[in-house]
């Protein structure tokens, strides 16, 4: 599966990201969107779906100094585009392959289904999350890719990225 | 916020990621307002939830409900999930024979959160009321 990024950039960030930066991101990316005309339950939408990305990255990605994540949003003729690219482990890869592999070829009652049952009956993870959030991106997003490739060593470059039609929401 | 006690109210101001708490039983008013995504929320909701489940134990039913308005703007996925182990002792109160009423708020085009508000009205057993407003008033 192939990421295209040919689209009129937004925002993008590429470098250390945690719960310092994160904060500012957001309020920036809500005020771009508001000056793009992206009506408030959109903008929520893809905000939300960032936050989720971001806040994956800082509790389980691979700090690289030399490798940082980026987090990026474009606007294309099919919407607004959010990527996000972060360096995993290979344990975490085989975990991803399979995990959204499943999540993918559910369907919307099935995605709901294991939504309501983790958070009514889910445990939280370490970092005190809910297990949801990539769920909950592949949910609020109208499409949604993902790509694992190599990466030096023992680490693979894991790719999402999530677009919001905005015909759908005029 | 480790000396938390439910003979007082509790108040926590808002920052970037942590909502705005003011749970005051005294006057039956409970709000949870503003943006929660805090990097770990079992730590920041923690304390919270002790106080809530303080509050469920020693409190004694009065004829007039308890009020917790919520009314989000960002909230990430533990969040809601947090939320849901707080509208349960809510629910507690109200099995004990505390009236408790909740009314989540939110802009009235914001499908998702209206989604997000009727999964913890079929989830919880008290009372809930979904209350749309508008981008004026928000």
């Amino acid at each position: 599966m192939a990421v295209s990024y040919e689209h009129r950039l937004l925002f993008r960030h590429e470098g250390p990201l945690d719960m310092e930066v994160l904060p500012h991101i957001v309020r920036s990316l809500d005020k771009l969107l508001v000056e793009e005309g992206i009506r408030t339950p959109l903008r929520r939408k893809i905000i939300s779906s960032l936050i989720e990305l971001a806040q994956n990255i800082i509790h389980y990605a691979v700090h690289s100094e030399n490798q940082p994540p980026l987090l990026s949003l474009s606007r294309s003729d099919e919407g607004i585009v959010l990527t996000a690219k972060n360096l995993v482990y290979y344990s975490q890869e085989i975990f991803l392959q399979s995990y959204l592999q499943n999540l993918t070829q559910m369907s919307r009652a099935e995605l709901e289904n294991l939504h309501h049952n983790t958070l009514t009956s889910g445990s939280y993870s370490d970092s005190g999350g809910a297990n949801l959030g990539l769920l909950q991106v592949l949910f609020k997003a109208d499409k949604f890719d993902y790509e694992l490739t190599p990466a030096e060593g023992e680490h693979s470059w894991f790719t999402v990225k999530a677009i919001f039609f905005l015909k759908s929401h005029e | 916020m480790s000396d938390l006690t439910t003979s007082e109210k509790l108040v926590i101001e808002p920052t970037f990621t942590t909502p705005e708490i003011i749970f005051d039983p005294g006057n039956r008013k409970f709000f949870i307002g503003g943006n929660s995504y805090p990097e770990n929320s079992l730590k920041f909701y923690g304390p919270i939830l002790q106080w809530l489940e303080n509050l469920a134990q020693r409190h004694i039913p009065q004829p007039d409900p308890f009020i917790l308005e919520v009314r989000l703007e960002y909230f990430n996925t533990s969040t809601a999930k947090v939320l849901l182990d707080l509208f349960r002792y809510f629910e507690s109160l109200h099995e004990k024979g505390q009236p408790v009423h909740i009314r989540w708020i939110f802009l009235e085009e914001d499908t998702e959160m209206e989604d997000a508000g009727l999964d913890y009205q079929a989830a919880v057993k008290v009372p809930f009321e979904l209350v749309p407003i508008n981008e004026e008033s928000a």
